[in-house]
C-alpha cells in the first residue's frame, strides 16, 4: 500500500472491472432495451468507483473508461472521457466532503451520473454541430434514461462494492466514527 | 501534507480535463485518415476478435432478456401484421400485371442482371452496439479482409440498416440510419421526386424524409425506398429500391414537403447484416445509377423487384 492509501490490488480491481463492464455494455446490455431505452452502465460504474475510492481514482477511472468507450465504439475521442472524468471526480468529492451513509445514496448518485452523462453528451454534440433535426423525444429519452439507470443503480452498486471491498483505502472519517461506537469514547452513555 | 494532497488532486483533474479537450479538438479537426482515427482503427482490429468471442459466449444471456422484451411486443405486432397482410394481398394482385411489364422493360434496358447478388453481399454478425442516443452505431465482425470498404451500404432482410464508416482488418463500424450523421437519398415508392432521409435525434423510431417538392404525393402507409442517387461525391451509393421505412405522417411546408417515416429494419435487435461490397465505378453501381434514371413507373417497379431480390438473398437471418 502506498502513502496515499491506493494499493495495486485496488487499481487492478478497478481496471479489470472497467474493462469487463465496457465489453459487457457494448456486447450485451446495449442490445437489450428496457422500456425502449438502452441502459448505460459505464457512467454508473465510474460514479460508484469515485464514491468508494475517492476523487482522484474516480477521475482517473472516468477518463480511462471514457477513452475505452470512445475507442471501442469509434466515437469522437475525448467526449466520453471528459464527461466521465467529471462524474468520477465529483462523486469522489461527495464521499470526501459528506461521506453519505444513507441506503438510497447510490441510487441518487447513479441517477445524477446518468443525467450528467446524457445531458453532457447532448450539450457537447450541440456545440460540435448537429446536421440532423433534433426531436423533442430526446428530452423523454433523457428522463427515461435517468429513471432506468436508477433502477439498475442499486444492484450495480452492490456488485461494485463487493468487488472493491477488500482493497479500499481506510477512510480516517469512517475510522473515527467506528472507533467512537466500538470504544464508547464519544457515546453519550459513557458520560453517564 | 493536506495542501499537497489537495494540489495533487486538482492537478490530476485539470490534467485529465485538458487531455480530454485536446483529444476532442484534435480528433474533430483531423481528416478520417488522420493519426487518431488510425489509432481507433488499430484498436478496433485488436478488440474485434475479443468482441466476437464475447458476443458468441454471451448470446444466450442476450437472447433470454431480448426474448422477454419481445414477448411483450408480440401481441400488438400480431394485430398490426394481420391488418398489413390483408392490405398487401390486395396490392399483390394489382401488382401482378405491372410486374410482367417491368420484367420486359428490364430486359430492354439490360438491367435484368441487377440484383443484390451483383453487389457481392458479405454476411456479418453484429458484435457490439453503442448505448448512446447520439451515436447509433454497431460493430460487425467482418472488415477489409472480407472486402469491405468505407461507405459500403449495409442491409438486412427487412431493409436498409446503414453504411460502413470505419474499416479494420477483422471488423468494421457501421453507422445506422438513425445515427445523427446519416443522410440517405430516398423517394416514396411510386413517385419520382427524391429527398434526403435523416434521423430525428432522440427518436429512434422516426426518420424524416426532407426536401421533397411541395407537390409530391405522399400518403401514410406508403413505402420509402433508396433512390439510388447520391447528394455529394462522398456519399454512399445505395442500390435503388432498398426499403427504408413506411410513411407515418406528412408535414405541409411552404417550399418543400417532408414526411415522417418509421424504419422497416428493427435496429434494436440486429444480429446478422449484409454489406454490399461493390465499390463505385463497377458494373453493378453503373447499372444501379442507370436504373435510378428510369421514369417514375419503372422506378416503382424497380423498387418492388429489389425488395424481392433482397428477400431472396435470405439476408438478415
Amino acid at each position: 500500500m502506498s502513502g496515499s492509501g491506493i494499493s495495486a490490488s485496488l487499481l487492478l480491481r478497478v481496471a479489470a472491472m472497467s474493462v469487463i463492464c465496457v465489453f459487457l455494455q457494448i456486447g450485451v446490455v446495449s442490445e437489450v432495451p428496457v422500456f425502449g431505452i438502452t441502459v448505460d452502465l459505464s457512467p454508473l460504474l465510474v460514479a460508484f468507483v469515485g464514491l468508494l475510492c475517492g476523487s482522484m481514482i474516480g477521475a482517473v477511472a472516468g477518463f480511462a473508461v471514457g477513452l475505452l468507450v470512445d475507442l471501442a465504439l469509434v466515437q469522437t475521442l475525448g467526449v466520453t472521457s471528459l464527461i466521465f472524468t467529471l462524474i468520477g471526480y465529483w462523486s469522489g468529492r461527495l464521499r470526501e466532503l459528506r461521506d453519505p451513509q444513507a441506503a438510497l445514496t447510490p441510487l441518487l448518485v447513479g441517477a445524477s451520473a446518468a443525467a450528467v452523462a446524457l445531458v453532457g453528451y447532448s450539450l457537447i454534440e450541440f456545440m460540435l454541430g448537429v446536421d440532423a433535426p433534433v426531436s423533442l423525444e430526446l428530452l423523454r429519452q433523457i428522463v427515461l434514461g435517468v429513471v432506468v439507470s436508477s433502477i439498475v443503480a442499486l444492484p450495480l452498486w452492490a456488485i461494485v462494492r463487493r468487488i472493491l471491498e477488500g482493497a479500499l483505502p481506510e477512510d480516517p472519517r469512517r475510522r473515527r466514527r467506528r472507533r467512537a461506537y466500538t470504544t464508547g469514547g464519544l457515546s453519550p452513555l459513557s458520560r453517564a | 501534507m493536506y495542501d499537497k494532497t489537495v494540489r495533487r488532486r486538482r492537478a490530476v483533474l485539470v490534467l485529465l480535463v485538458v487531455l480530454s479537450l485536446l483529444l476532442l479538438t484534435a480528433y474533430f479537426g483531423e481528416a478520417p485518415g488522420g493519426r487518431l482515427h488510425a489509432v481507433q482503427r488499430g484498436f478496433l482490429t485488436v478488440v474485434s476478435p475479443i468482441q466476437d468471442g464475447a458476443n458468441k459466449a454471451l448470446k444466450p444471456v442476450r437472447d433470454l432478456f431480448g426474448g422477454i422484451g419481445d414477448t411483450f411486443h408480440a401481441k400488438s405486432q400480431r394485430n398490426q401484421l394481420l391488418k398489413q397482410v390483408g392490405k398487401l394481398r390486395r396490392e399483390l394482385v394489382a401488382d401482378q400485371s405491372e410486374k410482367r411489364t417491368y420484367r420486359q422493360l428490364l430486359g430492354i434496358y439490360h438491367l435484368d442482371q441487377l440484383g443484390i447478388n451483383s453487389y457481392h453481399p458479405v454476411t456479418a454478425t453484429v458484435v457490439a452496439k453503442s448505448p448512446n442516443i447520439w451515436y447509433s452505431t454497431v460493430t460487425i465482425d467482418k472488415g477489409e479482409g472480407a472486402g469491405l470498404h468505407v461507405n459500403d451500404p449495409v442491409i438486412n432482410g427487412e431493409g436498409l440498416v446503414g453504411k460502413v464508416t470505419q474499416v479494420a482488418s477483422d471488423g468494421a463500424q457501421v453507422d445506422l440510419i438513425t445515427d445523427s450523421r446519416m443522410g440517405v437519398s430516398a423517394r416514396i415508392g411510386t413517385g419520382n421526386a427524391t429527398g434526403i432521409i435523416q434521423p430525428k435525434v432522440g427518436d429512434p423510431n422516426d426518420l424524416l424524409l426532407q426536401y421533397l417538392p411541395a407537390n409530391t404525393p405522399a400518403v401514410a402507409g406508403e413505402y420509402v425506398v433508396t433512390s439510388g442517387t447520391v447528394s455529394s461525391p462522398d456519399d454512399s451509393l445505395y442500390p435503388p429500391g432498398i426499403p427504408i421505412g413506411q410513411v407515418t405522417s406528412v408535414n405541409e411546408e411552404s417550399a418543400y414537403r417532408s414526411v415522417n417515416v418509421r424504419p422497416m429494419a428493427n435496429l434494436h435487435n440486429l444480429d446478422v447484416v449484409q454489406v454490399l461490397t461493390t465499390s463505385s465505378g463497377t458494373r453493378a453501381t453503373k447499372l444501379a445509377g442507370l436504373a435510378a434514371t428510369l421514369p417514375p413507373g419503372h422506378g416503382a417497379a424497380s423498387s418492388g423487384a429489389s425488395g424481392e431480390q433482397l428477400a431472396s438473398t435470405g439476408a438478415g437471418g
